[in-house]
């Protein structure tokens, strides 16, 4: 009797089915010891972004977008950056591991585009293709940041030109300011800009006003309280312009200028700004400089550079190093929008971790029971409860072989494979112990019939699922992509894997009495 | 074969007995009776719904929250109305508590900046007297959310075209495969319905455990079906009774599994999927061993009655 017994032990264990799913089980735990998870942004820590680009875009541009992207972060000292460009307007980007100071400056960073204007006198003589080298950026102790720069002979040239007999006279950069627009500004802003505040050491260059005007089409308008969207529709009809900017001022104009087919931007100002700052930001310009003795005696300059000040030694360093990354990685061919943000403190990885795991644990020992509570026996119980923990360490051995990011909707899908496993598995016990009649079966063959049987309702539902899940996994974007994933590498593992073996387990066991 | 296996044996044929008599009531149940009450449980969940839907979660909306780790908040109202002061837009405040975390969750409308909220929270706990402080945000703008809510809906329906297509191939009867689509969007509209009673929130997370639901209506429904459909019409409410025990066995080992992992964890979105899938089982326990096997029961006997 006993030497039987061995002999169907040494059987089972040379089984195909049981093979296989030991040589899997050994094979995930040795890809998951040489090769731990990597997880999502959710779980580790770190930022996700979703990023939208201002307009539908075509297959080739989304993929400089994607490569213009790749060198700015590139650029700004990050190096594990995951961008993933999904349909013609969207691009996924996931950062592990960033404070949230940089997480900021991420997201300005890829909100600018990168346009690059030099203008002088209301005459642009260089833009993001002049620049030939940039510099590293200085933070000086009084907070003030400066990114030197050269140009091209060219535009140097140019600026030679133009600047001839004007010494003392600004010379303006501005970078991504909202060209082609209408600016709505209040009337202090507006003095402001009609005065000779912008105009460094020259008083009777043109004001700022005339200058954004000629150079980069921006018509300012002032704004009193009897301002219609009508009065403002009417000024951009007649420059011929799309878009309105909003310094500030009536916001509750914006639902109405919107119908009027405008595209809107309200920029509000920042408790304790300077009415100079804000005009310096709406516009994006740095600078006013005031031109040197030898650029206005005709000598080209090709060493140039962009200062800027903080209140703070750490925003004056974010700042200097935003503007240093724009300019060495150049512009994006579209503008894009930061339309979600999620950051997550690195601090709590570890934490959410054993968590999961104690889940992990207290749903396998309450399936234990349970299932014990039903068969009352130990037979049953332990290979339904062991064979869905070999189903959870295959899944997470694959996972980490192909370095899938587990991410918190992965998780859920392993959720979902392995209660569907733990059902199947009941399927087939039920079938094996009491099949039609109720009654306990004994014949070889009805045993093979029935595990047939129960084979292709698990077939059958497995089937469903994948299907069902495919369909998500092709025309989703976004987190939902992870969810269809692991439900489908689980569900394959079962129906081939796990399932086939368990069904023989529990054929020995349940049939040899 | 020993005595103690025989001994085991006959606890498992009696626990096994025990349940099939407890589920006996199912089957002598007239299969009009099986059909009329689920389906009016169906309705009762359509007026819920209608009347009180799931709200929308920042995902799905648009929306910031601000996530502090490593605080206690007593009273979360009288705190976010001073948030609220303080920044000059509504807030909500919840506080949430686990094994080894705790915190509070800021809760404010799109557009403002997550940075300003940050700054606020900054100063009413200052880091020098709370150095284990730690942050995390997210910000949703609304025109994405409106992306990820048509999304949602897509891959919903998708995934049950999907499943649909599916089911007609392989049962290849209208009858049976209607009874298990329907029983399928059954589940699921109850199972919304009793979010939006407990206030959970529709986000992409319980839309994934609304997908989940399709997976595990068919395992079950797929076994009622071939275990009734292939079986001689004498034996009908055997093979019922033989398929029931088995669905309330994978139903409570689930729900078991399920209910432990709400407890544990303390991850919004877990507890949130497994308090979706909790309702949601339920609810298919009812639909596929009532309404499909009433439906079933019904078509079967009248197709031998008419074969007579």
């Amino acid at each position: 009797m006993v030497k039987r017994r061995k002999r169907g032990i040494k059987k089972l264990l040379l089984n195909f089915r049981i093979l296989v799913l030991i040589l899997f089980l050994a094979g995930s735990i040795v890809s998951l010891m040489l090769q731990p998870l990597t997880f999502g942004i959710d779980i580790s820590g770190g930022v996700a972004l979703v990023v939208q680009t201002e307009h539908p875009v075509d297959a080739q541009t989304m993929q400089v977008i994607v490569q213009s992207l790749q060198r700015r972060l590139n650029t700004f000292g990050i190096k594990s950056i995951s961008i993933e460009a999904q349909g013609n307007q969207i691009i996924l980007i996931k950062i592990a591991n960033i404070t949230e100071q940089q997480a900021v400056a991420i997201k300005q960073l890829i909100e600018s585009q990168g346009v690059f204007y030099m203008e002088f006198n209301g005459v642009i003589f260089g833009s993001g293709k002049d620049i030939v080298r940039v510099g590293y950026y200085q933070i000086k102790a009084d907070n003030s940041w400066q990114v030197p720069f050269t140009v091209s002979k060219r535009a140097a040239e140019e600026l030679a030109k133009l600047a001839k007999g004007k010494a003392g006279w600004p010379v303006d950069m501005f970078l991504d300011p909202p060209t082609n627009s209408i600016l709505v500004v209040s009337p202090e802003v507006y003095k402001l800009m009609n005065s000779t505040e912008f105009n460094a050491q020259a008083p009777n260059a043109p004001t700022l006003l005339q200058r954004i005007e000629k150079a980069l089409n921006i018509t300012v308008v002032q704004y009193t309280n009897q301002t219609t969207p009508e009065q403002l529709f009417n000024v951009a009809e007649k420059m011929k312009v799309k878009n309105i900017v909003l310094a500030a001022v009536g916001k509750g104009l914006i639902d109405q200028l919107r119908k009027y087919g405008l595209k809107v931007r309200y920029v509000s100002k920042e408790p304790g700004e300077s009415d100079f700052a804000f005009i310096k930001r709406v516009l994006g310009l740095y600078g006013p400089y005031a031109l040197g003795e030898g650029l206005a005696n005709g000598q080209p300059q090709t060493e140039v550079s962009i200062n800027g000040g903080a209140q703070t030694r750490a925003q004056a360093l974010e700042e200097a190093k935003v503007v240093y990354t724009v300019l060495s990685s150049g512009s994006l061919p579209v503008k894009l929008k930061v339309t979600s943000m999620e950051f997550i403190s690195p601090k709590l990885g570890t934490n959410f971790k054993r968590q999961a795991l104690y889940a992990g644990v207290g749903a396998l020992v309450a399936v234990f029971l349970i299932v014990y509570l039903h068969y009352r026996r130990l037979r049953i119980a332990v290979p339904v409860t062991s064979t869905s923990l070999f189903e959870v360490i295959i899944i997470l051995g694959i996972a980490s072989l192909i370095k899938w990011n587990l991410d918190l909707p992965s998780i859920a899908g392993i959720i979902a494979a392995i209660g569907t496993g733990v059902d199947q598995q009941i399927v087939i016990t039920d079938e094996l112990l009491w099949g039609e009649g109720g009654e306990k079966i004994r014949s070889r063959g009805s045993l093979s019939r029935r595990i047939s049987r129960a084979m292709f309702v698990i077939f059958a539902s497995a089937t469903t699922t994948i299907v069902a899940m495919s369909f998500l996994f092709e025309f989703f974007v976004g987190t939902l992509r992870g969810f269809a994933f692991t439900t489908i590498l689980g569900t394959l593992i079962g129906i081939l894997i796990t399932r086939p073996a368990y069904a023989e387990i529990a054929r020995y066991l349940l049939g040899e009495e | 074969m020993t005595r103690k296996s025989k001994e085991k044996n006959s606890s498992t044929v009696a626990s096994h007995q025990v349940k099939r008599r407890k589920l006996k009531f199912l089957a002598d149940m007239e299969p009009k009776r099986m059909i009329v009450y689920p389906l009016v449980v169906f309705i009762v969940a359509l007026i819920v719904l209608a009347v009180h839907f799931p709200q929308l979660g920042i995902d799905l909306k648009g929306g910031v929250v601000v996530t502090v780790y490593g605080v206690n908040v007593q009273n979360t109202g009288t705190f976010a109305k001073e948030l609220s002061a303080k920044l000059g837009v509504p807030v909500r405040v919840e506080s949430f508590k686990g094994i080894n975390v705790y915190g509070i969750r800021v809760y404010a409308p799109a557009g403002i900046d997550p940075q300003k909220i940050i700054g606020v929270l900054k100063k009413v706990f200052p880091p020098n007297k709370y150095p284990n402080v730690s942050y995390s945000h997210t910000e949703v703008l609304p025109t994405f959310g409106k992306v990820a809510q048509a999304q949602g809906i897509r891959a919903i329906v998708y995934a049950f075209i999907g499943m649909a297509f599916v089911v007609f191939i392989f049962f290849r009867n209208p009858v049976s495969s209607l009874a298990i689509i329907f029983s399928a969007f059954s589940d699921m509209v109850i199972a919304v319905a009793s979010m939006g009673l407990l206030g959970v929130q529709l986000t992409t997370a319980t839309i994934a455990a609304l997908l989940m639901l399709i997976g595990y209506t068919v395992d079950s429904n797929i076994l009622l079906t071939t275990k009734l459909v292939k079986q001689r019409v004498s034996d009908l409410s055997e093979a019922y009774l033989s398929a029931v025990s088995t669905g309330f066995t994978m139903s409570t080992t689930t729900l078991g599994a399920l209910v432990v992992l709400y407890v544990v964890t303390t991850s919004d979105v877990i507890r949130n999927i497994a308090i979706v899938l909790i309702f949601g089982l339920l609810a298919d326990f009812m639909n596929t061993w009532i309404f499909n096997a009433g439906v079933l029961r019904w078509y079967l006997g009248k197709k031998a009655r008419g074969g007579k």
